[in-house]
């Protein structure tokens, strides 16, 4: 099969609206303690977000805010110009949707265990009622995407962490997001494993896809990140191009933050 | 099934269902199985309920293994990490289909080796049913000894007997143990799901 297909077939469909994901005044708090405090972001179509900062800092808590596996106390949120969050409600109809136009790679790559690489795939696919042929079609293309498809009946245990995580890639793929979520991807991996994960997303970023990003990989969020966001104590301090945030950042924590994040490198 | 039912209710998120059920395990799970059987032959039938040997043997098992299947199924169904269900929906699966196509099948693998131990007890454990049976193998047995005053040949058979039913559905489930550990797929659909994703892999790679 020929690149560009397999390319095109990658990247969502554009959205007549520019932002993919817009959250304003979002807050959260667990057992009363105020984990996120009026945060704000905006992902445009194509475009890529890299939020950053010390562990605990609720990165992750914000992340699975966008595909509500976390409920916000409050905030104003529109995925793909629909809203589907506002004040204290849930306004989305349709979670389901919401999540596969969502894609999410995790930190500890979460693939289906009792499942074939190909199978984890397809799982949401045939889930969704897309036919059983179309649906390993679609496996079999996006395991090539990911330099994987000699490993495609392998079980997870049997893949390298690497390769797992090239595994939950294809499958955060196959129903097509309009934007993708990675929370750490490449921070249980070996300093191999993390270049080729970071390969793929690389490619993915060159095809224009949509992206919101956690990483402590500071060089790679320079390399592909339109937006770089620095979180502290559930707030948003610096905000700005990775020229401006990591290169020349205004604020005195973000200073320290990447300071104490060279030293450890 | 029912074990299963009761361990869903006792996974459930709501108190109201999980109380039930945990009182229902805890209940029969401390009571002897030969007390269940005297109750539901003998006790029913003082306050008019009358069951049969059959009806009142298979309901006293039916009730005490559930008890004791839930447990398993349980401690199975909460032993799947919780990354599992967070990729299932995140995948925008529902509750069912995260079910029945995530957590339900990692849980029986480990149910599995529990499950096997408790099958071939039930089967085991339908020789205490002998207390309120004269047709049952046992008791064949003591008619046959009375008649024939060779009791130790008897007993032999009779243990030879419910070796040869539990040996074989022990092994059995062993068997279906080891394959589904091996990641061997065991319905046809599956089977050929993955030999279609072979070849189209192979030609994908080539
Ligand atoms: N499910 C939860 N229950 C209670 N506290 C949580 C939960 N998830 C995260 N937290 C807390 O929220 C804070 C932010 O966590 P997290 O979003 O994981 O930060 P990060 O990803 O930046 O390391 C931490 O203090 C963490 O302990
Ligand atoms: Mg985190």
């Amino acid at each position: 099969m020929s690149e560009t297909a397999a390319v095109d077939a990658t990247v969502s469909t554009p959205a007549t609206q520019d932002a993919v994901v817009r959250i304003e005044n979002l807050s959260k708090s667990f057992d009363g303690r105020m984990v996120l405090d009026n945060v704000g972001l905006t992902v445009d179509h194509r475009k890529i977000l890299a939020i950053i900062g010390q562990s605990g800092g609720g990165k992750t808590t914000l992340l699975r805010c966008v595909n509500l596996l976390e409920r916000p106390d409050n905030a104003s949120m529109e995925v793909m110009g629909e809203t589907v969050f506002a004040g204290d409600r849930l306004v989305c109809g349709d979670l389901a949707k919401l999540r596969r136009s969502v894609g999410m790679v995790f930190q500890r790559f979460n693939l289906f265990p009792h499942l074939t690489a190909v199978e984890n795939v397809m799982l949401a696919q045939l889930r969704a009622g897309i036919a059983e042929k179309e649906a390993l079609e679609r496996a079999v293309q996006l395991l090539c995407r990911v330099g994987l498809a000699h490993r495609g009946v392998a079980y997870p245990e049997q893949l390298s962490g690497g390769e797992q995580q090239r595994v939950a890639i294809a499958r955060a793929l196959a129903l097509r997001p309009s934007v993708l979520l990675f929370d750490e991807p490449t921070s249980s991996l070996d300093p191999e494993s993390t270049g080729e994960v970071l390969r793929v997303m690389r490619e993915l970023a060159d095809d224009g896809m949509t992206m919101i990003l956690v990483t402590h990989e500071l060089p790679f969020a320079r390399d592909v990140a339109d937006t770089v966001v620095f979180v502290d104590g559930g707030r948003i301090v610096e905000q700005g191009t990775p020229a401006e945030v990591l290169g020349n950042p205004r604020e005195p924590r973000t200073k320290a933050f990447l300071a104490s994040s060279t030293a450890s490198h | 099934m029912l074990g299963l039912a009761l361990a869903l209710l006792r996974v459930s998120k709501h108190r109201v269902m999980r109380w039930p059920a945990a009182i229902y395990t805890e209940l029969f799970k401390n009571v002897p199985l030969l007390a269940i059987i005297f109750v539901t032959y003998f006790g029913l039938a003082s306050v008019g309920l009358r069951l049969g040997v059959f009806e009142a043997g298979s309901l006293s098992l039916v009730v005490f293994y559930a008890a004791y299947l839930s447990e398993i199924f349980r401690s199975a169904i909460s032993g799947v990490h919780a990354g599992q269900q967070e990729a299932s929906e995140a995948l925008g699966l529902g509750r069912v289909s995260t079910f029945t196509h995530v957590i339900f099948p990692q849980a029986l693998r480990s149910a599995l080796p529990g499950t096997n131990t408790m099958f071939v007890d039930l089967l085991k454990s339908t020789s205490l049913l002998v207390t309120i049976s004269a047709a049952e193998l046992m008791s064949q047995g003591r008619l046959i000894t009375s008649a024939t005053f060779r009791a130790l040949e008897v007993y032999l058979v009779i243990a030879a007997i419910y070796f040869v039913l539990c040996y074989p559905l022990s092994q059995g489930l062993l068997w279906l143990e080891r394959r589904i550990r091996a990641g061997v797929p065991l319905t046809p659909g599956r089977r050929r799901r993955l030999r279609a994703a072979k070849a189209l892999l192979k030609g994908a790679v080539a």
